[in-house]
């Protein structure tokens, strides 16, 4: 056990019913880490960050944050928890700046000081102007940028981000990006995200897990997993239905994806030597990403 | 384990807080109907329906026997909206109650500020109708102020079972059950007329529904007459009270905490 894991997770299950959503993982997160978990939709991830978050009680197994125990020290562990759910809830009845100051109470902040950091946040995610506007006249990615700021507002040591792109534009997408990276270098803050884009955990993580039907299916640094479970390259052949997967020596794994065929090697050079086979079909000869990693991990 | 001993007050405060922010924004609108409402109430069931009544109803005149009725309605009524629609809302279409449950706040002192606020509104408007029930000659005793205390316990009684109905409530149209009876008790509850033209049987329905108490006590402070039924009343308010209080804060975390 290291002494500067700030998430520890063993065995955790969670039971809905009797609808097993989460059938025991176990994973470390350390101290200043960006640590993402993928997966397709069910997958458990929502579900795991609810419990990280003291949200959701767990069913089976141990999990500690900072420290403390979740399901005993709740409280203590909330205090430090920056948390942005993945659909919005800010509160429609409330302007802008207000969302900010209401949830500062919450923390038990002085309103002196929740008003200095409420203005500082809106400055940081470009939205003072907007401080008296209505919550419902914010555009999808206003709003994303608020519930961020509203998880900031007690400075987390931990933020945990449910999915904090999803159905954003890719300039809105690039800029919170950008505001999470700023996070990590000024304050060292632990983020855990969950997401289904490849680039962004690419991007932003340091370690991830790919969770698929509740359990753990890969766990790994993504250039590693690249690395480990595909080849450096792929070559990708659209339209190919019908025709066969062609036949490669074992330094090729190639795989059939409806009328996709998809070769992965470590070489270009050797890619390339299939490509006549298939004439004038669309095809594509690219690196390898997190995604075919992912989609690699799912199909198995 | 009592789930009222998980309340921290502080923490229900700032839930108070957020509800009261949101009623001061409003408060145009949410302080003239409280108002409007008795004054029409007056209308109807003092002056018109009390013309009729030329009998002496427990040795008083119908207007004065009302006043406690149009006083307890408006201010129940008032609290069963908050903890009904006005907390679907915030729990089901506005995610607030997700919010705030991110935040170190737990579900029980989510759920007791939420009933804290619904009696700070019960209180707001018995404060703006206790004098229109004095100008209307409803209120004669000097005892007049203090009928609070029974608005005050009948309104942490309708919240608490008002807000753990909302919390088993998961079709925002269940709420017309839920009003067809409380519309149809509140009939029976000694508002409009005395329990005791009642059936017999029907007298014991009515007694066992503490908003029945929640009006007797009303009344006795308005007009001054005690009796010592009024302590029994009193105490089985204080236990309705606290058992909806309870309940309140187990189902919202049953409901919340999944
Ligand atoms: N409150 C709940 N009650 C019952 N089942 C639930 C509840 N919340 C989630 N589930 C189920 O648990 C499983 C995991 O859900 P979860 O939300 O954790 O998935 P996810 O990986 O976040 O998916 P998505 O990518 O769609 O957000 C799903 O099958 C879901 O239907
Ligand atoms: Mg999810």
């Amino acid at each position: 056990m290291r002494s500067d894991w700030i998430i520890e997770a063993k065995n955790l299950k969670k039971y809905y019913g009797n609808f097993c959503a989460v059938g025991g993982i176990s994973f470390d997160i350390a101290a200043g880490e960006t640590f993402a978990i993928l997966g397709e939709n069910g997958a458990g991830k929502s579900t795991t960050m609810r419990m990280i978050a003291c949200r959701s009680p767990i069913s089976e197994g141990n999990l500690t944050v900072n420290g403390y125990t979740v399901g005993a020290d709740d409280r203590k562990i909330r205090s430090v928890l920056g948390v942005v759910p993945q659909e919005n809830n800010l509160d429609p009845d409330l302007n802008v700046l207000e969302n900010l100051i209401v949830y500062s109470r919450y923390f038990r902040i002085p309103y002196e000081a929740a008003l200095e950091r409420s203005r500082k946040l809106l400055d940081f995610i470009r939205l003072s102007e907007k401080a008296k506007a209505k919550v419902d006249s914010l555009s999808g990615g206003m709003k994303r940028r608020l519930v961020i700021a509203r998880a900031l507002i007690h400075e987390p040591s931990i933020l945990l981000l449910d999915e904090p792109t999803t159905g954003l534009d890719p300039n809105v997408r690039q800029e919170i990006w950008e505001k999470i990276d700023d996070l990590r270098s000024e304050r060292k803050i632990t983020v855990v995200l969950s997401t289904h884009y490849m680039d962004e955990a690419e991007k932003l993580s340091g370690r991830l897990i790919v969770l698929a039907n509740g359990k753990i299916a890969a766990t790994g640094h993504p250039a590693e997993l690249i690395r480990s479970r595909v080849g450096k390259f792929a070559l990708e052949v659209r339209e190919a239905k019908g025709v066969p997967l062609a036949n490669v020596d074992h330094s090729i794994t190639a795989v059939s994806r409806g009328s996709l065929h998809i070769y992965f090697g470590e070489n270009t050079d050797e890619l390339a030597k299939l490509m006549p086979q298939y004439g004038s079909r669309p095809m594509i000869l690219r690196p390898s990403n997190l995604e075919d990693v992912f989609l690699g991990v799912i199909a198995s | 384990m009592i789930a009222l001993s998980k309340v921290d007050v502080v923490d229900s405060l700032s839930v108070w807080r957020r509800n009261s922010r949101v009623y001061l924004r409003l408060w145009k609108t949410e302080m003239i109907a409280p108002v409007i409402e008795p004054v029409f109430t007056f209308f109807a069931f003092g002056f018109g329906v009390g013309a009729l009544v030329t009998s002496q109803i427990q040795g008083m005149s119908y207007l004065a026997f009302v006043g406690a009725g149009v006083l307890a309605f408006t201010v129940l009524m008032r609290v069963i909206f908050e903890v009904t629609y006005g907390a679907y809302f915030r729990m089901v279409y506005q995610s607030t109650y997700d919010a705030i449950l991110a935040t170190p706040v737990n579900a029980e002192s989510l759920a007791f500020g939420e009933i804290l606020w619904a009696v700070t509104k019960g209180v707001i408007d018995s404060i703006f109708i206790l004098p229109l029930i004095v100008i209307f000659g409803a209120a004669s005793s000097a005892f007049t102020p203090l009928a609070i205390i029974p608005l005050v316990l009948g309104c942490i009684f309708l919240a608490g079972l008002g807000l753990a109905l909302t919390a088993h409530v998961f079709e925002i149209d269940h709420f017309n059950i839920f009003f067809a009876i409380f519309f149809s008790t509140i009939f029976l509850c000694g508002a409009w007329f005395p329990v005791e033209l009642l059936p017999r049987w029907l007298q014991i329905i009515a007694y066992a529904i503490p908003t029945t108490s929640v009006i007797d006590l009303t009344r006795a402070f308005l007009t001054g007459n005690f009796a010592g039924r009024h302590w029994i009343e009193f105490f089985y308010v204080v236990a309705a009270a606290l058992i909806c209080l309870e309940w309140a804060l187990k189902s919202v975390r049953k409901r919340m905490v999944v």
